[in-house]
């Protein structure tokens, strides 16, 4: 009841943000939102599911591909572009998964092929010609009008629409813990040997895990398409993005339902956060910032090995899955 | 009150003149007006460190070369961390500390980020490196490019290779192309594939091999350029990669008559020269380049050797040139319009003329989609392990020297 009502102040604080903050805090509190959402997408493989994937990029990289070309090229609006962007980016988790758990492939073996198949797709959008190839895929800009179906407007819109996808991705991962399969994904998780043996179909609960997990993170590759209006097959597939999504769920707290989200305001804000006290004090030299934002995250990996939320949950006297 | 303290007729005809002329002055001389916030966006950390450290040392010695030339710029830079994500925040940043033009970003990543940023706030950006064409065929009001595309870039090396043979009157036989496998190789890889056949160049390209640019070991790429038997290598590297591969040509005694790059980094590094000594000379860029001949630029020039003695303007001329053009498009945009709303300097950005300014090429201004079509480039070979000007004849300061010697009797 206590962790429900300070969801609710969060959630009420965050509705009303925008008329508080100017435009610089929004474009944070975008990405902080950006990256709860990816990171509670993955934490459905490796937090409930145990599957740790390490290519996740690849599931942004098709989503933003595949509504963008289709807005692009037949006018389809983003939140239709959506479906085909999720279908496709599930074919390819279950191709991926089919693979690896067909076949036995488990653990970082299992990661090395979700590396493997980003950086493949990375190079074969390197070389398709008609999504731009290397020199990348542009969205035209569109001046002055504001269209939630297209997502084409200013950022308080893109604001709202990542804290409507961090919520609704919350309340389903809240949902999906308590149903039958999210019990099975606990089991497999702590043994899957085990699981098997209780009756659990280990090969169709893992399979599950990558196509909702897919899917929802091919939607913030729709958000990241149209809010950024271009992508490039070496940002948007790249290793560098693939770690950013699993830090904010490693950091808050792997297999918590508020760890990603925790985590991504933590390391955002520190980010943001150090670069201003640098500035402040004058001490702003190249990689100055990276150092102290390694150190402070080798600190909490090494105080808080479970991550924050655990502990931030009993010292509020909520539930750790808050 | 005493004589000497009341004043005298005469004491008050000065001071009536005085506030004549004071009266007469226009507002700007009597009270100084403010200065142009200029907001700059850099990769100052993370994988385009060097450049965008490059980049920055000329905004460093901006302030003061635009002031002699009559404008006063606030300049306020941000590292984006070669993160596009973070390009786009820092840009809001900037926005919103009351900067009036910003200026970056040297990745078309980030520009492109930047970009949005700017014309949802009607704010200017004018770029300084960045060669995705589409950049400015986005339909964008409020972004201005003083640097060429990538397709501009290959054209433009292309036509300076075959200047280059006329001048030395050596023309190879054969050419292969070797290219990172990067965003920026592929491109390059793209606009070659399509420009070669349509520029009648007296040479065949007989392969083309791409390479990842972090790998250690180039030995085959290498070996599959020596056995093509082409007599010229056209090359796109990136950084430490140029290094490795003109190793590996020398370990496996491959001479080339001559090793051209059509307008990409990496055989201008002060990397470059440190690691391969005399074996790094006689190599050539094909790309934009200062005109050292330009008072502008001997004037920048200076600026640069008196505030960072340790580095070489020679070296740094491209990313510190092209840098400095963006601000001085944007001061002079302000100045012409006699305003610092961005708005208004927006509307100047497009009447742009600038004759007297540091890189090769014509007058920069911008065509519709702000984009200057009037940078040339220049060829640039390392000789004494210095990039110098050896093509077009007007900015050159030496000879070509094509075909290029041997690597034996050179050291590292």
């Amino acid at each position: 009841m206590k962790a429900r009502a300070l969801l609710g102040v969060l959630f009420a604080l965050l509705l009303i943000a925008p008329a508080a903050i100017g435009a610089y805090p929004l474009a944070v509190l975008i990405l902080i939102l950006h990256y709860a959402y990816l990171g509670i997408a993955w934490n459905v493989m490796m937090g409930f599911a145990g599957i740790l994937s390490l290519g996740h990029a690849l599931y942004v990289g098709l989503g933003a591909y595949v509504a963008a070309a289709l807005y692009a090229s037949f006018g389809l609006p983003a939140l239709l572009g959506a479906v085909p962007a999720a279908v496709v980016a599930t074919l390819a988790g279950l191709g991926i998964g089919a693979l690896g758990f067909r076949f036995r492939v488990n653990g970082v073996y299992f990661a090395l092929l979700t590396i493997a198949f980003a950086e493949f797709t990375r190079i074969l959008f390197d070389h398709m010609g008609w999504t731009g190839g290397s020199s990348g895929f542009f969205l035209p800009v569109e001046h002055g009008h504001t269209n939630l179906i297209a997502l084409r407007g200013p950022p308080i819109l893109f604001y709202y629409v990542a804290l409507g996808m961090t919520a609704a991705a919350f309340v389903a991962s809240h949902a999906l813990m308590r149903t039958r399969l999210g019990y099975a994904w606990l089991a497999i998780r702590e043994d899957a040997d085990s699981a098997a043996a209780s009756g659990v179909d280990v090969f169709r609960a893992r399979m599950a895990a990558v196509a909702v997990s897919s899917a929802l993170t091919s939607l913030g590759g729709v958000f990241y398409a149209f809010y950024y209006n271009n992508m490039y097959p070496e940002q948007i597939f790249s290793m560098a993005r693939s770690i950013e999504i699993i830090l904010a769920p490693i950091i808050g707290g792997l297999g918590t339902l508020f760890g990603p989200v925790l985590g991504s305001f933590v390391l955002t804000l520190l980010g943001e956060g150090t670069t201003s006290l640098l500035e402040h004090f004058g001490l702003a030299a190249p990689g100055a910032k990276q150092v102290i934002y390694g150190l402070a995250l080798l600190v909490i990996v090494m105080v808080r090995p479970a991550g924050l939320w655990p502990w931030l949950a009993r010292r509020l006297g909520v539930g750790r899955d808050g | 009150m005493t004589d000497r303290l009341r004043p005298s007729r005469r004491t008050l005809i000065q001071g009536a003149a005085a506030a004549g002329l004071a009266a007469a002055l226009p507002l700007r001389a009597r009270a100084q007006a403010p200065a142009l916030k200029i907001g700059v966006i850099l990769p100052r950390s993370g994988y385009l460190a060097p450049a965008g450290q490059s980049c920055q040392r000329g905004v460093d010695i901006a302030p003061q070369v635009l002031s002699d030339l009559g404008h006063r710029v606030e300049v306020v830079s941000v590292d984006f961390e070669s993160n596009v994500d973070l390009a786009r925040t820092q840009a809001e940043k900037l926005i919103a500390d009351g900067a009036q033009v910003l200026v970056g970003a040297f990745d078309s990543g980030g520009t492109s980020a930047i970009a949005q940023v700017c014309e949802q706030k009607a704010v200017p950006l004018v770029i300084n490196v960045a060669a995705a064409p589409q950049i400015t065929e986005q339909g964008f009001k409020y972004v201005f490019r003083n640097f060429p595309t990538s397709v501009m870039l290959v054209r433009n090396g292309l036509a300076l290779m075959k200047e280059m043979f006329k001048a030395t009157n050596v023309t190879p036989k054969s050419g292969i192309f070797i290219h990172a496998n990067d965003t920026f190789g592929q491109a390059n890889r793209q606009a070659i594939d399509r420009l070669f056949p349509t520029l009648d160049m007296p040479f065949k390209l007989t392969d083309a091999i791409a390479y990842d640019p972090r790998a250690q070991d180039l030995s085959v790429e290498v070996a599959k350029c020596k056995a093509s038997g082409a007599d010229f290598v056209i090359v796109t590297t990136r950084a430490g990669d140029a290094i490795r591969l003109i190793r590996e040509m020398v370990k496996q005694r491959y001479e080339p008559k001559g090793i051209v790059s059509p307008g990409s980094p990496g055989m201008y590094d002060q990397e470059f020269y440190d690691g391969l000594g005399g074996y790094s000379d006689y190599t050539i860029t094909n790309l934009p380049w200062p005109n050292f001949n330009a008072p502008i630029t001997k004037r920048l020039g200076d600026a640069f050797a008196k505030r960072f003695p340790q580095n070489r303007f020679g070296v740094d001329a491209f990313n510190v040139g092209f840098t400095f053009e963006a601000m001085l498009v944007a001061a002079d945009a302000s100045k012409r319009a006699g305003s610092r709303d961005p708005r208004a300097i927006a509307e100047a950005l497009r009447s742009t003329d600038i004759a007297d300014h540091v890189m090769t090429g014509g007058t920069i201004s911008f065509d519709a989609k702000g984009q200057n079509n009037n940078i040339g480039s220049a060829t640039v070979q390392n000789l004494k392990k210095t990039p110098t000007v050896v093509l077009p004849r007007e900015a050159a300061t030496a000879k070509p020297v094509f075909p290029m010697p041997g690597w034996r009797g050179r050291q590292a």
